[in-house]
């Protein structure tokens, strides 16, 4: 089938579909996208989380944090700022390893050399863990 | 799966090439009871199969000029989808109108119309209109200049691993592959192709004597077909990938270049991949560069949509090179993505078949297609089972990733990781060694995973475990588990102290190539560390 063809099939398609635009007036398709894929762990970041988002993937594995604070549930921070903020998709499947304990953010987050704001980060991973 | 002692032997196919056609048709021809050698002169999915976008999708944009590719493509993806269950993971893309583009909102949602009657193929569901508001309601990041989008859903898949199980189950089913082992000639009687010389990791050279020899060597076919005398005429296409080491968002994005092409962001496992470039390529296959104009070209086409891309920092970039057939007067992107099964007895070299061009997507059938070409050849009458017959740790369905992690001493995360490389096998890759331990912490990867890859996957070196366990892939860049795994590594193979530290400093050496076009401020930084961490290799 060559590329003539295949236009002209497009053609036919962009007519019908133009027909049925002025026709019918299609229903907002939003919910069911986002309740088609909430199974696959595909959600929306929040407008905040994308706003601070390339601060919150910031980590650069240092280990700094992991003396200043203890752990989130069994989590090391560096471990929840470098991994776990990397698998959002499948993060339902893990969210023992962060149920429990709360460490001191404020203090991991001062001993961060490129300024990962860590409470945001657990805060993310969490929701996003939650399902 | 050992490597094997080289010595000559005798096959009823000897198959040149290991990205994901050469393993699919060593196994297609191994379920059908032939004796099958599989020969790679790289690693396993080193090449243009490792390159890709890592995806199994149908091409939407070929319902253009070719509507056969795409309605092949969803068929046979869905095929893979089904053999490799618990490899692949959706992949939902958002694309974004803007007030001038090509095709506006109506256009668009036609051509996603028209994609969605193959959708139901591959398993996938149809598309769905978004108002502005909407878009930026799914993906927060859009530009404010978006007037509305449609959404596509593909498969992504791990091409390493599925590269890899395609290699598997042809061992298990008779096969014998060798990698890192580079065909120097071929072995001729007259006019016919009788077998193979071929070089191993130790230098020794070695003959096998094959009834026919398969050239799925992708890019490299030409060079095959060179040493059979005959030409295989491709028109190679360099493209590239900038990895970035985190989920950027959960949608993918779709952008328009430029030059109008379509680039892809797309949101994998634990990363995200911008791609791709499309561009003639006639330099050494086995050395192809990144250019910084090529970083900038994607960049430059994403950021109209998606305006804080360069606010991230990548940590990487891939190449490759497609293997797509000639044609003359038709732009790079333009170019079929179909292939062709030569038989080269109509040019007078009898034993000897070579199946050019296609797609990651469509290799299963493109492995089908070969197979039964040389069965013909052969005489031999079996059926091919592929389209069915689940992939290694795709037989059953995977336990729960905590109940996994509970028994072996490993976080939730990491057993997550590891099942989607290994599937329902996990369990088996784990119980190779009563280790709790984390190697890697940002990808992460359990020590055991990588002892496992040693023992039983053909991993020979650093590089090889990149591939097979993700080595190294994290933010990282390795800081932290280079020397820990070349340790394992060779420990394992009985590597003296100087040899593990010359293979880390080797990989990290032949990593910097990968990340130089690249870094930007944070990624100097992080590459400070990662130098800092690894001093002692006298980088």
């Amino acid at each position: 089938m060559g590329r003539s063809d295949s236009l002209t099939k497009l053609a036919w398609a962009y007519g019908k579909h133009m027909a049925r635009r002025r026709l019918t007036r299609a229903p907002s398709q939003l919910k069911d996208l986002l309740d088609t894929y909430a199974a696959d762990g595909i959600v929306p970041l929040q407008p905040a989380e994308r706003s601070r988002h390339p601060q919150l993937i910031g980590c650069i594995n240092c280990g700094l944090c992991a003396l200043a604070a203890g752990r989130i549930g069994r989590t090391r921070l560096p471990d929840m700022a470098s991994s776990y903020m990397r698998l959002y998709a499948r993060l339902a499947e893990a969210s023992s390893d962060l149920s429990g304990d709360e460490p001191d953010f404020e203090a991991a987050a001062a001993a961060c050399p490129v300024g990962v704001p860590l409470a945001e980060v657990a805060a993310i991973v969490r929701r996003l863990s939650a399902g | 799966m050992s490597r094997e002692p080289v010595h000559p032997s005798a096959h009823d196919v000897c198959v040149v090439g290991g990205g994901v056609t050469g393993a699919g048709v060593a196994r297609d021809l191994a379920l059908r009871g032939l004796s099958v050698l599989l020969l790679e002169k790289g690693d396993w999915g080193a090449g243009t199969s490792g390159s890709s976008s890592w995806m199994i999708h149908g091409g939407p944009r070929y319902l253009e000029f070719d509507w056969d590719t795409t309605q092949l493509s969803c068929q046979d993806a869905g095929h893979i989808v089904t053999i490799a269950r618990n490899m692949v993971y959706r992949v939902v893309f958002i694309i974004p109108v803007l007030p001038n583009d090509r095709n506006n909102i109506e256009r668009m949602e036609t051509a996603m119309e028209v994609y969605d009657r193959f959708q139901p193929l591959k398993k996938a569901h149809p598309h769905r209109r978004l108002t502005a508001d909407e878009a930026r309601q799914v993906e927060p990041g859009l530009s404010p200049d978006v007037i509305g989008a449609v959404t596509m859903e593909e498969w992504g898949v791990d091409p390493h691993r599925l590269v890899f199980a395609n290699v598997q189950d042809a061992v298990a089913h008779g096969a014998r592959a060798l990698n890192h082992t580079r065909v120097v000639d071929l072995v001729r009687d007259g006019g016919k192709v009788i077998g193979v010389r071929y070089q191993g990791p130790d230098g020794t050279t070695s003959e096998a004597r094959a009834r026919v020899v398969v050239n799925a060597t992708g890019p490299w076919s030409g060079q095959i077909g060179a040493m059979a005398g005959v030409p295989v005429k491709l028109r190679p296409a360099k493209g590239i990938h900038i990895v970035y080491p985190h989920r950027i968002s959960n949608f993918s994005i779709s952008a328009e270049s430029v030059d109008g092409r379509d680039l892809l962001m797309v949101s994998h496992a634990g990363f995200t991949l911008l791609g791709t470039t499309d561009d003639d390529f006639y330099g050494d296959l086995d050395s192809t560069d990144v250019l910084e104009d090529e970083v900038e070209y994607l960049l430059q086409g994403i950021e109209r949509v998606f305006p804080s891309i360069r606010s991230y920092r990548p940590v990487r970039t891939t190449t490759g090179v497609r293997p797509t057939l000639f044609k003359w007067r038709k732009y790079e992107d333009e170019l079929s993505r179909r292939y062709e099964v030569i038989d080269h007895s109509t040019e007078g070299v009898d034993g000897f078949v070579t199946i050019a061009g296609g797609k990651l997507s469509m290799y299963r059938l493109m492995a089908e297609e070969t197979s039964d070409a040389v069965c013909r050849k052969l005489g031999h009458q079996a059926r091919c089972t592929t389209a069915k017959r689940p992939l290694p740790g795709s037989e059953s369905d995977l336990e729960p990733a905590e109940q996994l992690a509970e028994r072996h001493r490993i976080s939730a995360l990491a057993a997550t990781k590891l099942q989607s490389r290994h599937g329902s096998n996990a369990e088996k890759v784990l119980s190779e060694l009563d280790s709790g331990r984390l190697l890697c912490r940002c990808e992460p990867i359990a020590e055991a995973e990588l002892v496992y890859a040693v023992r039983h996957e053909q991993v020979r070196g650093l590089t090889d475990a990149f591939r097979r366990v993700g080595l190294a892939a994290g933010p990282c860049a390795g800081a932290a588990c280079v020397m820990r795994a070349s340790a394992v590594i060779g420990r394992e193979l009985g590597w003296s102290a100087s040899q593990r530290f010359d293979a880390a400093r080797e990989f990290v050496r032949g990593s910097w190539l990968g990340r130089a076009p690249v870094l930007g401020n944070s990624g100097w930084a992080q590459e400070e560390l990662t130098r800092g961490a690894l001093r002692g290799l006298n980088l």
